[in-house]
This record gives C-alpha cells, structure tokens and sequence, in this order.
C-alpha cells in the first residue's frame, strides 16, 4: 500500500513536477514511454474484443452455414428435368423465402453457398440455382456490389454476373472495364467475355498495357470453360502491337487448332521478340504443320538456346521423319539442352525413333549413350 | 580526467541517443510498411480462387528439391505428404546426401524406387551423384531421389538443381510441414507482377506442440516449452513485421532455407548456392539480385504473409545457441562476399538501404549492445552512473520492444490468428514482458560468440559441409534487434 | 443398389453427392481425406468409387494405384471427379487404370447415368 502510493507520487513528481529541469534526452524518453504504454494498452483492448466478437460470429457463420447447405443440398437432388424448373424452385421457395435475408451475415452466406455449387455444375442443377437465385432477388444486392465505392466488393458483384450468366447486366459490367483500378478491368473483361455474345473479344483490339499473366491465365480458362462464347478466328489480333496480345492468342491458336492461322504465325518465326518466336514455334508443333518444318529448320541456325529447344520439341511432335538426319546430328553438339532436346525428339517419332535411338546407342559416344539411355527408360 | 568524462558523457548523451531514436523511428517506419503491404495483400487475395492456377495448363511448372540428411525417422512421411500438395506440374526431388543412416533404404522400400540410368546436366558443381532413383509405380511418377556423396546442404540443392527439369524451383528443408495450397500461393506473384519475379518466400512457423498427423499440420498450439514459444513471438515479429515491409520497398535480402521459390534459369545463370558459406539461403539472394543489376534486368522478390510452412524449432538452448551462431556467421560471411554493396548507387536499394541495413542493425547493434552492456558495469563499478535516468532511459527502450512485440501480435491476430484460443493470444502478449530481459540477452550472446568465432578463425564451418546439415539449423530470420538499443541508452546515463 | 466410396473434401459437393446417390438407393460411404480412404479401402469392399484428385494427406493418384495394385481392389471401378483437367492429369489417371474422368464443374444427372452404366459392368 504505501509503496504503491510512493510509487504514485514519483511518477507524479516525475512527469509533472521535475520534467521541465531534465536534460533533452530524458525529457523525450518519458514521452516514448508514456506513448508506449497507452498504445500498448490499447492494442490489448483492441485484440480481445476482436477475438470475443470473432468467436461470436464464427459461432453465428457455421450454424447458418450448415442450415443453408442442407436446404441447398436438398434442392440440388430433388427432382430432375421431367419435374420442370419452375416446379422444382418453386416447391422450394417458400422455405428459403422465410430465411432473414435483410440479414446481411444470413444473406452473404446464402450468396456465396449458391454461387459455389453453381461453379461445381452444370445442366439442370445449376438452372435451378440460377432460377432460385434470381426468385431471391438476390440480383439486386449484385447491382448494389456494382455501385460499392470498395473495388472489392465491386469484383464481388462482377463475379456473381458472371457466375451467373445475368446477360442482362453485361452493359454494366463493361462500363467498369474501364476502370481506374487494374484488378478490376481485369476482372470486368474476363465477365464481359463469357457473358457477350456478339463480339466478346472486343477488349483485345483496344488493350492497354500487357495482359498480365495471371490474366491470361484466367480469361483463357474461361474462354475454353464456357459453352456459349463465339470462338472467333484469333488470327486477326496476331499482328497487334501489343506483344501479350500475340501471345495470349498464339495460346488459344494452339488450343482450338486454328490451321487458317498457320500463314501468319510462319510470319511470327521473324518477329523480335523471343518470346513470341517462341510460342509460334510452340503452336507449329501443336499443329503438327508438317509443311513449316522446312523453315523451323531455316531460322534454327540464329536461334536463342530457348527457341532452339522450343523447334526440337516442334520437331518431336511433327515427326514427319523427314529431318531425323538433322536431329541426329544434333548429338554431335556439345550444349547438353540441345542433345537432350534432340534426342527427345527422335523419340517423339513412335517406333521408328525408337528403333533409330537403340542403334544409335552403340554408336556414339559415351555421354550421348547415356542421353539416349535416359530418354529411354521411360520410368524417367 | 574530469573533461575526459565530460566529453565522454557528452557523446554518449547526444549523439548515440538520437542513433538509437532513429533506430526506434526505422521500426516504426518498417512497421507501417509492413501494415500497407499487409493490408494490400490481404485484400487483393481476399477473392482469390487459387483454383485458377490448379487447373491452368499455362502454370509454371515447379521442381521442389529437398535435401535430406539422416531422417530415416520421418523421410517417408514428408515425402507422402509432399507428394499431396495441390499442384498440377511439379516433380520431387529429394536429395539423400550421404546420410549415414537408412534413409535411402526406407525410400526405396516404401515408394518402390529403382535405380534408373539418369543422365545429368553438369551445370552446378557438386559431390559425386551415387545413384538416382524412380518409381517403379506410376503413382509415384513425380518422385526422383538422388543418392550422393556428402557435401551439405548447399551442394545437395546444386545437384538437385542439375536434376531439376522444371522452371521454378522450390526449395525446402524435408521435415518441414507444408501447407497443401503453399505452392499455389507462391506460384501466384510470378503470374501477377508486372516486373520479373526472380525469388518468393513464404512465412515460417513453429510447430512445436502442434497436432501432426501423417506430415500435416491438424491443429496449431501455442509451444509447451518456453524456448520454442519465444521463438514464436520472434518469428511473428521478424517475418510479419520485418519481412513484409521490405518485400514492400523491394529490399529483401533473405528467403529463409526453409522455403524459398525461385526461377531456376537466374539461379544457374549466378552460380547455384554457395559452398563458400553456412549462410547460403541469404547469399544467394544477395547473389541474384546483384545479377539483376549487373544486368541491368528490372526484378523483384516477393514475401508471401501466409503461413505455408511449419517446422520444429529448437528446444534447448544449447541446439539454439548453435543455430544463432550460425546465422551470425552467415550474415557474417555474406556481407563481407558483398561488401562493394555499400553505399553503391548503382544497386539501388539493395545498395543504398537493404545492406547498411544489415551491416548495422543486423550485424553491428548487437556486438554494440554488448560493448553497451561492458561499458555499463564498468561505469557502475566506478559509481558514474545516474541511477534515475539509467532507470528512465532503460524503461523507454523496455517499452518500446514491448509495443513492438504487441504490434506483431496485432499484426498475426489481424491477418491469420493462427492461435485460434484467447489463452495462447495472452501467453504470447505476456511474454512480450520477459522476452527483452530472458531471451533477448541470449541471443545477443550467441551473436556477439558467432562474430569471435568468425574473426578467431574457429574454422567449424569448414567441417560443417562434412558433417551435413542438422535438423535444428534451419531457416534463417532477422534477429530481433529491437531491444537492441538498450544498452545504449544505458549508456548515456 | 450398391456400395459406393466418395473421396471429397470439400463440404459443400460432398453433402449434394452424398444426398443424390443416397437417393438413388446406395449406400455412401465417405471419406473427407486421402487418408480415411485408404483406411476405409483395406476395410470394406466396394462396388464403385469416386475420388476427387487434390485431397488432404494423400493424393487422390496415390489411392488410386493402391486400389488397383491390391489384387482384390482392383477390379472395383473408379471415377475420378476433379476441377483439374489438365491433359497430363488426365492421362496419369487413365494410365493408372480409373474407368471415368469427370471434370467440375459438371452435370449431375450425366454423372448419375455413368454410375449407373458402371455398376452393370
């Protein structure tokens, strides 16, 4: 008790009475230590409020949770086409109709629970999860997301549209291409194109900037994922000056075997960029056009090591026979890729590159034999 | 006499005062950076479907080598369970590099592994190769061994990197507990950022007293043993607070050897990892990016905030001791291989900010807390000191690594509250109290006794390569320096 | 009616898998994990199996060549049911010997009748 008090009253004469007579130095440290100490306190208030209303919430999130995947569940296995559509929701309605859905916690469960089992299906399930969500009327928080001044909850309500195929809304969903914020351009094109069906490729005439990687990748999971999008003719946009559009669409060139855009792609083998040199030759392989060997083989000679593999593999995959003789020669090189490369691509001609390969390998010398040991084991 | 301890007194009330307030100001500093690039990685990723990379045929493809040193007691299961990890394109390579245990035979015999006629790309140096092995079994397609002759860690991952067929490598320590979606998560940066990504690491994590079953992580507990649990604290501190914030400024100079993702085309074009150091996660960091430089290539190295990897911290202090030494050493080593780095323009915030950095807060605070600490005994057994302000200066710096501590805690309890129980949220915040005067004085020994090592020539780490790496020397952090200023304001007084 | 293993881990499409082919009157076991379905496999015998691919513990290739490579397993057939449909995934599988790949998202009824078709076989 009387320390206590003591103890008050240093402080007190401390940083009342004696602070104006102290050095600098001692001066400012008190007032990091005051600082200190309040916000320390504070951050502890702060963590276990926020971990007292955490657990309220997870508490409140799991038990809606289970409620509303159990009706979901239900409704996904009752009845099938020859029930009808209508039928079925609307067997269903008047129970999810009595959910608190003013709730914001109960509504963004139900949202995000529909729109999970809508991405794992198709045919009729994923028609009744539209046609319930849309009975919901949970499309009009979709176009509240739109407006949201936070990008995030914007990218929210462009995914349910998308998600949703709410044609209706693809107006809106291209205004936002344009805007300022990059993740969400990006995520307004990928929902323009799967829900546009005239011209959905409208965005790569007019791209700013390099389509990031990530983006690519994205959009070109959509464009294969999506049943009604028109797969234009790519080869028009092979001549873009933005180089990650030539690539983004040597890829899908190369995925729906495009053959009418070998023409230009052969162009492509001279651009300056190395990647897209690269890719072309990816996709002459993925052709299998025999008929572009002849100039593989007439750029190979300048190639960069990367593009040099890229044209074995083409060759590999090609296996026309015609240039067997040129691989072979191949092993005589002393870079290890090329050798590999090569040798792969002997294999690549089925039986006869095999047969070719087997012969070889008593022939050459120790290191290549090992090379072609290696291709061969096909445990490796 | 008398105006040699003025002046003396003078210096030490002026000068190293508003050292240490920048010092303090660059924590707060580093924390707000960390916050921001908290914040912005939270939010960007908060609607993220990591599905996207799974399914993609456009993904990297990612070789993950795990050099593995007498573990015959787990290998099997790590392997199992790396094996599980949610990729489409990847290969193992576990490198068993020389250990004098059976390792190799319980692989063999758990995965049915055959010797096959592989035939390796010399490009790295490295011990003799003995054998490598495949599967026979095609579920087991992904997994090549590589039997080798010992050299330590850094040459295992040389020949693991000769091996490699694959674009990005990851580099890990093969008892460590991978989180399934880690390689998703590290994959991510290098389809999304706009300059070329040369490096990401992920967070490390203690998982002493950690439910784990079959090589996964089930249920994360706070360490029952107090030496882990400041470790944990440590960590929080070092990988949220610290690490984050130079990933912010582009500054990062070290990927911790526990997990690391790097493009294996600059790995090989630098050299591979260094048989030169025991810190060679860090060097080879630094190495690749003075590459970049050099080369005047546009680069980044990302940290990635979410806890992806999860590994056994030591448990006494001797063990302990050991590591820390070691890490001393390394920083040691790198920093005297990249010393031009100073203060060089030409390599931008790796010159300008990441190395002085690391020369003085890193590498210097603590041996000056340690002449601090001397020099305080000294002046105390000659009655010169001001107890009050000892007192007062003492309490600012106790204080100020408290709110640290706590800020780190914020930090995890906003991000990923791993510890889910209010009880081990509070362990943690009441430890922050005893850490500056328990284990903080510790580690300044063991760093102050791994600079002596280095400077008398206590060669251990000659032998080190011979004798493997140990499970307990691993990933490496930032020590924690924030107490570091103490005994520098002790010494104004 | 018959025996069907499901290897699922996510909640939401273990739930409606299990309600639709508990409606077409089979008995569903489930497994949550690569790991309970190994278990699950060496102690009871079924008449079908779905497996997703990315799975917790073990990978859902791992059980796969466990089923087939146990001589009494093997002849039960598998589906795999799996977001990923990469090429070299798909081959994998086949090459280990499943009867049906079937990528997500995918049409429930459609999944049913490769059930059914299986089961005859």
């Amino acid at each position: 008790m009387l320390l206590s008090v003591s103890v008050g009253e240093y402080l007190k004469s401390l940083f009342f009475d004696r602070l104006p007579f102290f050095p600098d130095n001692i001066r400012i440290s008190l007032f990091i230590i005051m600082f200190c100490l309040i916000a320390t306190i504070e951050i502890y208030l702060y963590v276990f409020l926020k971990k007292a209303k955490n657990k309220r919430d997870n508490y409140l999130n799991a038990n809606w949770k289970e409620k509303i995947s159990n009706m979901l569940s239900n409704i996904i296995i009752y009845g099938d086409e020859d029930d009808g559509l209508e039928n079925v929701v609307n067997h269903f309605l008047p129970r999810f109709k009595k959910l608190p859905l003013k709730r914001k916690r109960v509504r963004n469960i139900l949202i995000e629970e529909i729109r999970i089992y809508h991405s794992n299906f198709t045919g009729f399930t994923a028609d009744v999860l539209k046609e319930l969500f849309i009975k919901l009327e949970l499309h009009k928080y979709t176009l509240e997301k739109l407006k949201s001044n936070y990008w995030e909850i914007q990218i929210e309500g462009i995914r349910e549209i998308a998600q949703f195929w709410l044609y209706e809304y693809d107006q809106l969903v291209f205004a936002l291409t344009d805007h300022e914020h990059e993740i969400v351009r990006m995520e307004a094109q990928t929902a323009h194109v799967r829900l546009n069906r005239d011209n959905p490729f409208k965005f790569l005439d007019h791209m700013r900037g390099r389509i990031l990687p990530w983006h690519q990748l994205i959009l070109f999971e959509i464009i294969t994922k999506a049943k009604y999008v028109k797969i234009p003719s790519f080869v028009k946009w092979l001549g873009s000056r933005n180089d990650s559009v030539v690539i983004f669409c040597l890829k899908l060139i190369g995925y729906y075997q495009q053959l009418d855009a070998l023409a230009e792609i052969v162009k492509l083998l001279k651009h300056p960029q190395e990647e897209i040199r690269k890719m072309s030759v990816w996709v002459i392989g993925k052709m299998e056009a025999e008929f572009v060997e002849e100039e593989l083989l007439k750029i190979y000679p300048k190639e960069t090591q990367k593009v040099k593999l890229e044209i074995l593999s083409a060759l590999g995959k090609i296996s026309s026979g015609n240039y067997l003789s040129f691989l072979k020669d191949c092993l005589l090189t002393p870079d290890f890729e090329i050798k590999m490369g090569a040798t792969k691509a002997i294999l690549g001609h089925g039986r006869k590159g095999k047969l070719m390969l087997q012969e070889l390998q008593s022939v050459v010398s120790a290191k290549n034999s090992q090379i072609i040991a290696h291709v061969l084991d096909a445990r490796i | 006499m008398e105006a040699g301890f003025y002046f003396f007194e003078q210096i030490f009330n002026s000068a190293i005062f508003y050292f240490a307030l920048v010092v303090m100001a660059s924590y707060i500093f580093l924390c707000f950076f960390s916050a921001l690039e908290m914040k912005a990685y939270m939010r960007k990723n908060s609607f993220i479907d990591y599905r996207e990379i799974l399914v993609s045929p456009f993904a990297p493809s990612v070789s993950i080598l795990a050099p593995a040193y007498n573990e015959e007691a787990t290998i099997v299961d790590n392997v199992k369970s790396i094996m599980s990890l949610h990729y489409s394109n990847f290969e193992i390579i576990i490198i068993n590099d020389g250990s004098k245990d059976h390792s190799l035979e319980k692989l063999i015999h758990a995965y049915q592994l055959e010797k096959v006629d592989f035939c390796v790309n010399e490009q790295l140096n490295h011990q003799p190769i003995r054998g490598i092995y495949k599967s026979r079994n095609s579920s087991y397609a992904k997994l090549i061994v590589i039997d080798k002759e010992n050299g330590g860690k850094s040459d295992a991952l040389n020949a693991g990197i000769n091996v490699s067929s694959k674009d990005l490598l990851l580099c890990i320590d093969v008892d460590c507990i991978v989180e399934q979606d880690a390689l998703l998560k590290l994959v991510k940066p290098y389809l999304e950022e706009k300059k070329r990504v040369i490096a990401t690491g992920g967070v490390v994590r203690i998982a002493n007293s950690c439910e784990v079953e079959d090589g996964r992580l089930v249920k994360v507990h706070m360490p029952k043993n107090i030496i882990s649990r400041f470790q944990v604290l440590e960590y929080i501190r070092a990988f949220l607070m610290g690490r984050m914030a130079w990933s912010r400024l582009n500054g990062l100079l070290i990927i911790s050897g526990a997990m690391g993702l790097f493009d294996k085309e600059i790995v090989i074009k630098c050299g591979g990892y260094s048989h030169e150091t025991v810190g060679e996660d860090m060097e080879l960091v630094v190495r690749m990016r003075r590459y970049m430089h050099d080369h005047n290539l546009k680069y980044q190295v990302v940290y990635i905030p979410d806890p992806l990897c999860w590994t056994e911290s030591p448990v006494d202090f001797k063990i302990l001791g050991r590591q820390r030494n070691r890490w001393t050493r390394g920083t040691i080593e790198t920093l005297w291989t990249h010393r031009d780095l100073f203060f060089n323009p030409k390599y931008s915030i790796l010159g300008m900010l990441s190395y002085p950095y690391w020369l003085f807060f890193e590498w210097l605070a603590p041996i000056l807390e340690g002449i601090g600490i001397i020099t305080f005994i000294l002046l105390a057994s000659f009655g010169k000191i001001n107890w009050e302000f000892s007192l007062i200066l003492f309490t600012m710096v106790y204080t100020f690594s408290i709110l640290l501590s706590t800020i780190a805690v914020l930090f995890e309890e906003r991000s990923y509250h791993q510890y889910t129980s209010g009880k081990d949220v509070l362990k943690l915040l009441l430890l922050a109290f005893i850490e500056p005067v328990v284990y903080h004085p510790l580690t300044i020994y063991w760093s102050i006794k791994g600079n002596i090592d280095k400077f008398t020539g206590k060669k251990n780490w000659g032998t080190m390569t011979r004798a493997g790496f140990t499970s307990n020397q691993k990933n490496k952090l930032e020590p924690s320096s924030a107490q570091n200023l103490k005994t520098k304001q002790e010494q104004s007084a | 009616m018959a025996r069907i293993l499901l290897v699922e881990d996510e909640e939401l499409m273990l739930k409606a898998l299990e309600f639709r082919l508990k409606k077409d009157e089979h008995e569903v076991e489930i497994a949550k994990d690569g790991r309970e379905a190994l278990l699950k496999i060496q102690s009871a015998d079924f008449d079908l199996i779905i497996t997703d691919i990315m799975l917790p513990f073990v990978s859902g290739l791992e059980i796969i060549g466990k089923v087939k490579q146990t001589p009494h397993l093997a002849k039960t057939p598998m589906i795999v049911l799996s977001a990923v449909g990469l090429e070299n995934v798909v081959l994998e599988a086949f090459e280990l010997g499943v009867d049906d790949f079937i990528t997500k998202p995918f049409n429930l009824t459609e999944l049913t009748i490769r059930v059914k078709k299986l089961l005859k076989k």
